[in-house]
């Protein structure tokens, strides 16, 4: 079976055929598509957000066909993750689906067919989310791999990497507290909000860093100035870019 | 002990899962509701506390399937995982408390059939078979097996066609019947499959419902007496142990013989009376409801 090129089984295509876990890293989802998928990674608080918008104004300033996605965002799901959330249905293992459900529904709504048709598509958050949270309440490595075998593979995935104190600083600047699942209160970690935050954000901080050499993650220095880090990314994204002069929309 | 296909959830025990896990598998038409609606009081009658639990009936996710599933528009990976989350909310929050609680599941249909649906279109098999291999080995599995013939006057002269049991998302080009018929035989084929591979007990479903639900009872029977009788003996030995007796007289076994001989048809009633008629806990997550499902 060959890896990510519409193989055919039966009658019906595949368009990112699913490896088992030992063989994922090498062969996550590699497309041969026009378009480049491009991500950001971090725990909250990380500036990725920021640093996505300002590469989306300017790919667009460039003349770059580009599209946003953003993680939890299907019209499908996403009522029914947050009517989960809301009534606190969540289990560590429904969690993890609801989410895949709705990152396979955005994959097959429109990150793939962009991808087809040739646009940069920008995603905030991706499947590293996944790895990191699940596993950190609890849900086994190799099998969330496993769910998660149906992902196109990104270009490029930035990581950017921050103390947790910074991160939670700069949070708890906006506002009072953490809602219940980001703070990870499902867990029982501690009963104040912003030291369940902190125990559970550690343990995301410790998956990611075991996933930059696992996925080949794009590190980025998260506490340097907004500007520096984004004149890094700009840079990196130029690069893979130029090989990529057709995604080009005309002016 | 209880097992799963291979991974355990956090936070699920396998060791008191007392109760039995009994699933009535088969396609679309096959009667399986039917069956079920005949066997739950018939257990019920016998004394065993039932829960009867099937696809979409979960609290987190049946509402937005069944939403997702109106517009036409719901993609093959998404479908595959929202059934998923369905059921991994009702494994954990229905199935195995009830089991815990000592009660009979029966369930409308399992991992397999979303297995086939997965399978037929289009996905990995081994994708979808290690996404469920955290769901729990049950105690039966009866396929309720109808021939593609017999099927389809079943569909035409009661319900008409399905946009999905159609499999219409598959065959966007023909019309309702051909991909019917393509869609079902494709299912029975991985259905006859999986038969093979998880020990699928095989039930003719074109004789009349009176006739099926016959043998399903005497195979239900049978698996709750190997059970009671399991427990019976085990409870023997465990008397002897914590209280040792000198060997008993013959005379006293023999009667000890005679009461397993004769207590042969109230077995299951002795296993009725292990099962507590309590509700079963909720796992911390305060939803479950049992019995109080929306109807299919």
């Amino acid at each position: 079976m060959e890896i990510g090129s519409g193989v055919r089984i039966g009658p019906f295509e595949v368009f990112a055929p699913l490896q088992p876990a030992v063989s994922m890293v090498r062969h996550y989802g590699e497309h041969h598509f026009p378009g480049r998928l491009i991500v950001v990674e971090g725990i909250d608080g990380s500036g990725k957000s920021t640093q996505l918008s300002l590469l989306h104004k300017w790919l667009e300033s460039k003349g770059y066909g580009v599209v946003f996605s953003e993680w939890n965002s299907s019209p499908l799901v996403k009522d029914t993750t947050k009517h989960g959330k809301k009534k606190k249905l969540l289990t560590p293992a429904t969690f993890s689906l609801i989410h895949s459900t709705d990152f396979a529904d955005r994959t097959e709504r429109s990150i793939l067919p962009l991808l087809k048709a040739g646009a940069v598509v920008l995603c905030d958050r991706y499947i590293y989310t996944a790895f990191a949270r699940d596993v950190a309440r609890g849900m086994d490595r190799a099998w969330v791999r496993d769910l998660y075998g149906f992902a196109v593979k990104p270009a490029i995935a930035f990581y950017f990497r921050v103390p947790l104190e910074t991160a939670i600083n700069r949070l708890l600047d906006g506002r009072d507290g953490f809602k219940f699942y980001e703070a990870g209160m499902d867990l029982n970690l501690a009963d104040d909000s912003v030291e369940s935050f902190r125990l559970f954000q550690g343990r995301i901080l410790s998956e990611y860093e075991k996933m930059i050499p696992e996925f080949g993650l794009t590190v980025v220095d998260a506490t340097l100035p907004i500007e520096i880090q984004q004149m890094q990314v700009r840079q990196i994204v130029k690069a893979h870019l130029d090989k990529a002069k057709e995604l080009r929309v005309q002016a | 002990m209880r097992e799963t296909y291979g991974r355990l959830l956090p936070e699920m025990r396998l060791g008191d899962l007392a109760g039995k896990l009994i699933v009535i598998e088969g396609t679309d038409g096959a009667g399986r509701s039917t069956q079920i609606d005949l066997l739950k009081p018939w257990l019920e009658e016998l004394g065993h506390a039932v829960v009867d639990t099937g696809m979409t009936r979960s609290p987190l996710a049946g509402e937005g399937i069944r939403r997702a599933k109106e517009g036409n528009n719901l993609g093959r990976v998404t479908q595959a995982l929202f059934y998923a989350t369905d059921f991994v909310d009702r494994l954990e929050n229905e199935i195995v408390p009830a089991l815990r609680a000592g009660f009979i599941v029966l369930t409308d249909r399992y991992i397999y059939s979303l297995m086939a649906r997965a399978i037929v279109r289009g996905m990995d098999p081994r994708w979808i078979r290690s996404i469920y291999s955290v769901a729990l080995k049950p105690d039966a599995v009866f396929y309720l097996r109808l021939g593609i013939d017999q099927l389809l006057p079943r569909v035409i002269f009661s319900r008409g066609f399905d946009y999905w049991e159609s499999g219409m998302d598959l065959y966007p080009g023909h019309d309702m019947f051909d991909s019917f018929c393509s869609y079902q035989a494709a299912l029975l084929t991985e259905f006859d499959r999986l038969s093979a591979e998880f020990n699928f007990q095989m039930v003719d479903a074109a004789a009349d419902a009176r006739t099926v639900c016959a043998q399903l009872q005497h195979n239900i029977l049978q698996l709750l007496e190997r059970d009671s009788r399991k427990n019976y003996m085990s409870r023997l030995y465990s008397d002897s142990t914590t209280a040792p007796q000198p060997a008993p007289h013959p005379a006293l076994q023999e009667k000890v013989h005679d009461r397993e001989r004769t207590a042969k048809p109230l077995d299951t009633a002795l296993f009725a009376v292990a099962t507590p008629v309590a509700t079963p806990s909720t796992n911390g997550n305060g939803h479950h409801n049992h019995g109080a499902h929306p109807d299919h």
